[in-house]
């Protein structure tokens, strides 16, 4: 087996998703959250594969083909919605996406 | 023999049935003739029953035929049976007999009336509903018939339900069965309990041995059933008030059927009525009081066919009477003689009241004699049916019951004297009200509202049952006149044997002191109401009273319907308000309060949800980690 251990892969991995989830927390676009969402997703597949290799199963791969395939339907639905509101010349601002406050 | 039974009792119903499922595609009359001719055939069918039972010898006239196990509860069977015996048959043909007549009345009477099918339909299964309780082969059978005829009788009083005096007519009768249903089934239970079976025959056997307290709960459970249905005291407040319904209606419900329902199930269920003598006499002395009550009531009543009612319910008094001191088959030749008669006197009140569009009170009448010469005769061969002069059916058939009350003893003789006194006041209200409403000129009301029948359909349909009935008042007595010749109570007695049998100077004295003390009757009310020579003591107080029927109505309300009214009351105001309706209500107000505040939680930002989830999966993270 040869590359870096199995802690750096983790770092990596944390320091992805930890970006993505600061990203969707702080920005305001929802294009940017959608993209942050993604980086987020990668931090998840990078340490599934890290371990799968590590443990020496193929489940965690294949449980990352998984995830890749739902990201892009997700990406397919959120776009959408973005496209729907720049047509309606909406803001694209979430914050000020409201009406379903209690 | 019990084919024809089954066809005898299926046939009122397939009729019923029939002018449910054609409803406006069969005309308004064709109903009606529907109607007649399954009783009709209903009434056939029992005469072939009759006559086939009349080709065996008298030991062997029962049978029972079963056509299916109906219910099952372990080793308790009922099944749907019904009972030929010469008691079934007997109340076959008099139910049926004077049912056919009084339908085909119906035809005359009903003619033009808005809902004439649903009229025909509830007589139809109102029939079929007394043959059920006549034939019954068990006592669940026949509580299932003592109740339809409830309900039937539920029906038809308040079959003019646009008057509240007839809904509450109706209402009134049926509660008070209904509370005569209730004690008959707690009877039934004790039964079921105690020998295990409804049957009637083996229910006699098995009885045998239960202790006196067992037999007298038991027949007190069904005698309150028969005096709620019969009218006796004290159950008697609602048939007066069920003159609200049409007078073929009080013609079938209060002279031919239903109301003799009780005196049949007394007679029916004699063996175990034998084995609690106090229920016996109970029974006997509820009638005689009835007879003397009811004939006082009479005597101020100014509506005629309460009159008839009061008249109604002092001479089943008579039946209960006579089936209380055992006396069975005198019991039921007076039932048959007064389904007659009675059915007599309410067809043609009922032509003279059709005929004066709708009124009933007799102070209105007057004068009818000329106007109206065949009901006269008619109603006059009934009144004096019904005061027992000689040759006249009641005749036959009341003298035999006080005959037999002679033969019973202290108890009877007290019984005699009630039934004596009971036979002169039935000859002064019964002349009184023949001399108020056909003596003297036609009042100012006759004249103005009379139209004459016509002869037309509806005329003759209403005339032809009257006549019938006329003929059968005046001769139909001639059957039997004991000591002479009895072919009733030889046809009734393997069945039921009597336990009092009156001797010939018994028979004698009865007939001569009740046909004298009739005649007295008829002759006060003669000097009263004809010749105007004698006037009434006003006795206000008295008068009062019987105006206000012993205030029996007034005694119910006060004992029974305000304590519940205030029970009732109180729980609403103290418990269901604030407890039931209070809780629910709070538990709604708290829950919309509740979802305010939570709701205050979302804000819309996503941002706070995500950083929501972001903390709350850290905490938990780290709770693992700390746990581990």
């Amino acid at each position: 087996m040869t590359g870096p251990n199995l802690p750096a892969y983790l770092l990596i991995a944390g320091m992805l998703f930890a970006i993505g989830a600061l990203g969707v927390l702080i920005r305001r676009s929802p294009l940017i959250i959608l993209l942050s969402l993604e980086i987020m997703l990668n931090g998840a597949n990078l340490a599934l594969i890290a371990f799968s290799r590590h443990v020496g199963n193929h489940s965690g791969q294949i449980f990352a083909l998984a995830v890749m395939a739902v990201a892009a339907s997700e990406v397919v639905i959120g776009l959408g919605l973005i496209v729907a509101m720049a047509r309606r010349r909406l803001v694209l601002d979430v914050d000020l996406l409201t009406t379903l406050r209690g | 023999m019990t084919a024809a039974a089954w066809v005898c009792l299926f046939s009122p119903l397939a009729a019923a049935a029939l002018i449910v499922a054609g409803g406006m595609r069969i005309p308004a009359r064709a109903a009606g003739f529907l109607a007649t001719a399954a009783v009709g055939v209903s009434f056939a069918a029992a005469i072939v029953s009759l006559a086939s039972m009349l080709t065996r010898s008298s030991g062997d006239r029962s049978e029972t035929s079963t056509l299916w196990t109906w219910l099952s509860a372990g080793t308790f069977h009922v099944g749907l049976n019904v009972l030929v015996d010469p008691v079934s048959v007997f109340m076959m043909l008099v139910v049926s007999g004077v049912g056919c007549l009084i339908v085909g009345y119906s035809i005359g009477y009903v003619d033009a009336v808005a809902e004439e099918r649903r009229y025909f339909f509830y007589i139809s299964l109102f029939v079929f509903s007394m043959l059920l309780l006549v034939e019954a082969g068990n006592l669940l059978i026949l509580l299932g018939g003592w109740g339809l005829v409830g309900l039937c009788s539920y029906f038809l009083i308040g079959f003019e339900h646009e008057r509240p005096a007839a809904i509450a007519a109706a209402k009134k009768a049926f509660i008070m069965n209904a509370f005569g249903d209730a004690t008959m089934a707690l009877g039934l239970f004790i039964l079921v309990q105690k020998t295990n079976t409804l049957d009637w025959g083996p229910v006699f056997q098995r009885s045998q041995g239960l202790s006196q307290t067992v037999m007298v709960l038991v027949t007190l459970g069904l005698l309150g059933g028969a005096l709620a249905k019969s009218a006796q005291l004290p159950l008697q407040t609602w048939l007066p008030d069920a003159m609200e319904g049409p007078t073929p209606v009080s013609a079938l419900i209060h002279a031919a059927t239903m109301v003799t329902a009780g005196v049949y199930v007394i007679v029916r269920a004699h063996p175990l009525f034998e084995l609690a003598p106090k229920v016996q006499d109970l029974a006997a002395g509820l009638g005689a009081a009835t007879i003397l009550l009811a004939g006082l009531v009479a005597l101020v009543q100014t509506d005629i066919k309460r009159v008839i009612a009061y008249s109604t319910m002092s001479q089943i008094g008579y039946m209960f009477l006579a089936a209380g001191i055992g006396a069975y088959a005198n019991a039921l030749f007076h039932l048959m003689t007064h389904a007659f008669f009675k059915a007599l006197l309410f067809l043609a009140a009922g032509i003279i009241i059709h005929a004066l569009a709708g009124e009933q009170d007799m102070r209105k009448m007057g004068g009818l004699r000329h106007l109206f010469p065949r009901t006269y005769i008619a109603f006059l061969a009934g009144g004096l049916a019904l005061v027992a002069i000689p040759t006249f059916a009641g005749f036959f058939s009341k003298d035999s019951i006080l005959a037999a009350a002679l033969d019973a003893g202290w108890y009877g003789d007290i019984l005699f004297a009630a039934g004596m006194l009971g036979a002169f006041l039935t000859g002064v209200y019964t002349f009184r009200m023949i001399f108020i409403v056909f003596e003297g000129e036609p009042s100012p009301f006759v004249r103005e509202h009379l139209h004459q029948p016509q002869r037309d359909l509806p005329g003759v349909a209403m005339a032809i049952p009257v006549a019938v009935l006329a003929v059968l008042a005046t001769f139909g007595g001639w059957i039997q006149f004991a000591p002479f010749w009895t072919p009733i109570s030889d046809f009734i007695n393997p069945v039921a044997a009597p336990l009092v049998e009156a001797s010939n100077s018994e028979e004698a004295i009865a007939s001569v002191v009740g046909v004298l003390l009739g005649l007295a009757g008829i002759g006060l009310a003669w000097l009263v109401y004809k010749r105007h020579t004698v006037t009434l003591p006003a006795a206000r107080p008295w008068r009062a009273v019987l105006e206000h029927k012993f205030y029996f109505d007034e005694l119910y309300n006060y004992v029974f319907y305000k304590p519940a009214d205030l029970v009732a009351r109180a729980l609403g105001t103290y418990v269901e308000r604030p407890l039931i309706e209070g809780s629910v209500d709070e538990v709604g107000e708290e829950t919309a309060d509740l979802g305010s505040r939570v709701s205050a939680l979302q804000t819309g930002f996503l941002r706070l949800y995500v950083l929501a989830i972001a903390v709350g999966v850290s905490l938990f993270a780290l709770l693992f980690v700390i746990v581990k």
